[in-house]
């Protein structure tokens, strides 16, 4: 089994108030393991202010991410799924899952990217992951 | 037919813009198409010589009116049925 998503960056049944409140709390694993610092994350909410919500690439599903900066120490990724619709006046809207990727530059991400990739264009997916009740869950489910 | 040079764009060229590239990938060798493709950001993908755009609808009306390559809007990156049906209504018009 290749690990796409390390154990303790996934989050389950999250509660977020906004759609910015719901990118902070997907990124605070990747903070926590110090793959990035506090200003890429404010890059990610910066850059649905300034482009839209395009980051809401499908249905239910929020890919937040910003340039490749100096504020990125590890390309990594984390997840989180919330409980309430998160809405990003997107067409794509509610928002179920909020992915963030952490780009230190433009191509090492890309191995770990596309596997994800493949998983989510899976028949149901987002309704399966929504469906985990345990970190564990979901962990399996992602990189199995 | 010449290889067609596909631009796919996001943000900043290296997300969901990456998504799609593998999507339109796979969707090409599937058809038996050959393609060049690479990612690109919104902001300079005008400059970037390519023969064709596919965004998403958010960043394509900050693109369209100013493209002078055909430009596909994507609603959904991952769903293959979308983005098969365009790309390969995109092949079509290169016969």
């Amino acid at each position: 089994m290749e690990e796409v998503i390390h154990f303790h960056h996934i989050l389950i049944n999250q509660h977020a108030d906004s759609w910015e409140d719901a990118i902070r709390q997907a990124a605070a694993p990747l903070i926590k393991s110090e793959a990035i610092k506090e200003a890429y994350v404010d890059s990610m909410i910066n850059s649905v202010k300034t482009l839209g919500p395009y980051i809401v690439i499908m249905p239910h599903f929020a890919l937040a991410h910003a340039a490749p900066s100096d504020a990125v120490k590890r390309s990594e990724i984390s997840i989180a799924t919330f409980v309430e619709d998160v809405i990003f006046h997107s067409d794509n809207d509610p928002v179920k899952v909020v992915m963030c990727l952490a780009c230190k530059d433009k191509t090492s991400h890309m191995k770990q990217l596309s596997l994800i990739a493949e998983k989510l264009m899976k028949e149901e997916i987002i309704e399966q992951i929504c469906a985990c009740q345990s970190v564990q869950a979901l962990y399996e489910l992602l990189n199995q | 037919m010449k290889v067609p040079k596909i631009q796919t764009v996001c943000g900043f060229g290296c997300g969901s813009s990456l998504m799609l590239r593998m999507n339109i990938e796979a969707i090409a060798k599937k058809a038996g198409v050959a393609i060049e493709a690479f990612c690109g950001d919104v902001g300079t993908c005008l400059s970037n010589q390519c023969d064709v755009i596919f965004i998403s609808k958010e960043l394509a009306e900050r693109i369209e009116d100013r493209a002078s390559v055909p430009v596909v809007v994507i609603g959904n990156f991952m769903n293959k049925a979308e983005v098969e049906e365009k790309t390969l209504a995109y092949f079509e018009t290169l016969k």
